[in-house]
């Protein structure tokens, strides 16, 4: 995964509490993360701080303490130019039901600096982007959720910003609505190049859209690693059979060691393969025959997104 | 067919020498790298489209009834006085002499009050309805472009109901003068005044108008209590002023006491009392302000 300079958000020490005395709610506690990432998921339960860390990056929120940067700027001292080079799609709905989507369009991003004509030119070219070409003209409270969410996309786009922040953005949709829209998220990084922040409590919709993902909980970071990580295929494994384990990996350390594999119990009670190149695995299956063991679990030790994503979001921190 | 290319701005001949019969568009999504506009054309285009929507401009027609038809009923009085000597030659009346501009303010005045109270305060409850302001300050306007765009729309639209029609009276009696030139130069200096009392009406309300509909998201909140304001005050002053047998609580009145203020500006004089008006109009204007800064100047959408 690579990572780009300035980092699109990078927050130090951040904490946002709303409300005062025992009704205060802490939404984000000394949260420090640093979003580098060409596009950036943002997972974590409901009331994690997801949406706050999103509008404290936007200056909607300000926080008690620490400082949220966006693209290298202040978002309190230098906010003028953090609107200038940010999209924002939020969650709830935020379009004039009485106007439509090319009038919506049009107007933010007159309101964003573009003249008229460059706003109507890219009106047009964001909202056949989203595929919304058709029906531009129609009111947008006469808009299916899908549409209103296509449109909410368009305007954070419009203008060309180099940040745009998604949050949920297919929520809601139907499963083919979902699939559009994930589509278009992906786009957005990898060949429009605007970085992208996206926030979501579904694992599926970060992997197939993002590079990295960050889990908050109770506004405190949980886990930050990338998305997809190499798969090494003769690295560790992890081995499970169905004879003693003891006596099985006595058994099979004469005869990995001489191949480099160190053999070590895991947490899980399983023997540890400190590598697993074709001999080894082969090492493997002859002692399972010979000793009539049935070899009921080898998988690679390094874990997964999934695993690393539900130990953060459960209480063990990544 | 000659074709010409366009990508990025840039058109390409398809031959040179030949002019272009048919041009194709590249209209897949690109990153804009044109130049930015002032921020004051941003407010600009804020002001534009905020006076477009309480007019029902580039909406369904049914949305441009209400407000074209008090408009139409604010500038009535007016061009029926100018259209009767122009119409009708055998008639040697000055419009101004039929009805002046003080009485052309009071007689709008009802016209004013139902036309603020529909339009002016649901130019921010509606902002705050379709929760539009996380977009606008997150990515488009800081608040106080937000707020001066927003009272610049709303003095354009009331001094298009209150400064429009004085207009129309002045220009009319020109031209219906047996002399215009000499009648506009002995009337050069109507055209300040008018000027200053429509600023004076105009500034009250739209003050008074943005302040309650800052307050709520629901249109009709903000709409009824403006209306409790310019209802419910003059009735609270009368009883005041039978009560304390005196007239200065006139001078509290918010429905009639800028278009006293407005015509002693055009007359000369005023009725009742005046430096307590004048203060009273002062504190609507300033509060008025005040609460917009309080009520935006965190930048927040909330």
């Amino acid at each position: 995964m690579s990572t780009l300079d300035p980092p699109g958000i990078a927050c130090r020490d951040v904490s946002v509490r709303f409300g005062a005395g025992t009704s205060a709610v802490q939404a984000l506690d000394r949260l420090d993360v640093t979003m580098a990432a060409g596009a950036t998921g943002l997972l974590g339960a409901n009331g994690a701080g997801k949406s706050t860390l999103l509008r404290a990056a936007l200056g909607l929120v300000r926080p008690q303490g620490g400082a949220v940067s966006v693209l290298g700027l202040d978002v309190v001292h230098e906010r003028a130019e953090v609107r200038r080079r940010v999209g924002f799609m939020p969650e709830h709905p935020c379009l004039p039901a009485d106007m439509s989507a090319q009038d919506v369009c049009v107007h933010l991003a007159r309101l964003r600096g573009l003249g008229r004509r460059d706003a109507v030119r890219r009106t047009s070219e964001v909202l056949f982007a989203v595929g919304l070409e058709e029906e531009r003209r129609r009111p947008v409270g006469s808009y299916s959720l899908g549409m209103q969410q296509r449109t909410k996309l368009a305007q954070a786009i419009v203008h060309g910003p180099d940040l745009v922040l998604l949050d949920e953005p297919t929520s809601g949709l139907d499963p083919a609505g979902r699939e559009e829209m994930l589509a278009i998220v992906r786009r957005l990084s990898t060949e429009l190049g605007i970085r992208v922040v996206a926030s979501s409590h579904v694992l599926d919709d970060i992997e197939r859209t993002c590079d990295e993902v960050v889990v908050l909980r109770s506004g405190t970071l949980a886990a930050q690693r990338p998305v997809a990580v190499g798969h090494d295929p003769s690295g560790a494994v992890e081995l499970r059979v169905t004879s003693d384990a003891v006596a099985f990996a006595a058994a099979l350390a004469p005869r990995v060691e001489p191949l480099g594999v160190l053999l070590s119990p895991t947490a899980a009670g399983d023997i540890g393969l400190s590598a697993s190149p074709d001999a080894a695995l082969d090492a493997v299956r002859d002692l399972a025959a010979e000793l009539g063991a049935g070899v009921t679990r080898l998988v690679p030790a390094a874990r997964g997104l999934e695993d690393v994503v539900v130990d953060a979001m459960g209480g063990t921190r990544g | 067919m000659a074709e010409e290319r366009v990508a990025e701005g840039r058109a390409v001949p398809a031959a040179a020498g030949t002019a272009p019969r048919a041009v194709l568009h590249d209209i897949r999504y690109s990153r804009f790298s044109g130049a930015l506009r002032p921020r004051r054309s941003a407010v600009g285009a804020f002001v534009t489209s905020s006076v477009r929507r309480p007019l029902g401009l580039r909406r369904s027609a049914g949305a441009k009834v209400w407000p074209f038809l008090l408009l139409a009923v604010a500038y009535l009085p007016a061009l029926a006085v100018v259209a009767v000597p122009l119409l009708v030659p055998a008639v040697q009346v000055q419009p101004t002499d039929l009805i002046g501009y003080s009485a052309l303010l009071a007689t709008n005045s009802v016209v004013l009050l139902a036309f603020v109270a529909t339009s002016i305060p649901s130019m921010l409850t509606r902002d705050r309805r379709d929760r539009v302001l996380s977009l606008y300050f997150a990515t488009a306007l800081s608040w106080l472009e937000y707020v001066v765009g927003s009272v610049l729309a709303a003095l354009w639209l009331l001094a298009l109901i209150v400064l429009g029609p004085m207009l129309v009276l002045f220009v009319g009696s020109i031209a219906t003068a047996d002399a215009p030139g000499t009648w506009a130069a002995d009337h050069a200096g109507d055209l300040p005044r008018i000027v200053l009392a429509s600023a004076v009406v105009v500034l009250f309300h739209t003050s008074l108008g943005l302040a309650v509909g800052s307050l709520t998201s629901r249109r009709v909140f903000a709409v009824g209590g403006y209306l409790a304001v310019v209802l419910v005050g003059p009735a609270l002053a009368g009883v005041l002023a039978v009560v304390t047998g005196d007239e200065w609580p006139l001078a509290l009145d918010p429905s009639s006491g800028p278009v006293r203020l407005a015509a002693s500006i055009v007359d000369g004089a005023i009725s009742g009392p005046g430096a307590l008006a004048w203060v009273v109009w002062a504190v609507v204007v300033v509060g008025g302000t005040v609460v917009l800064a309080a009520r935006y100047g965190r930048g927040s959408d909330r």
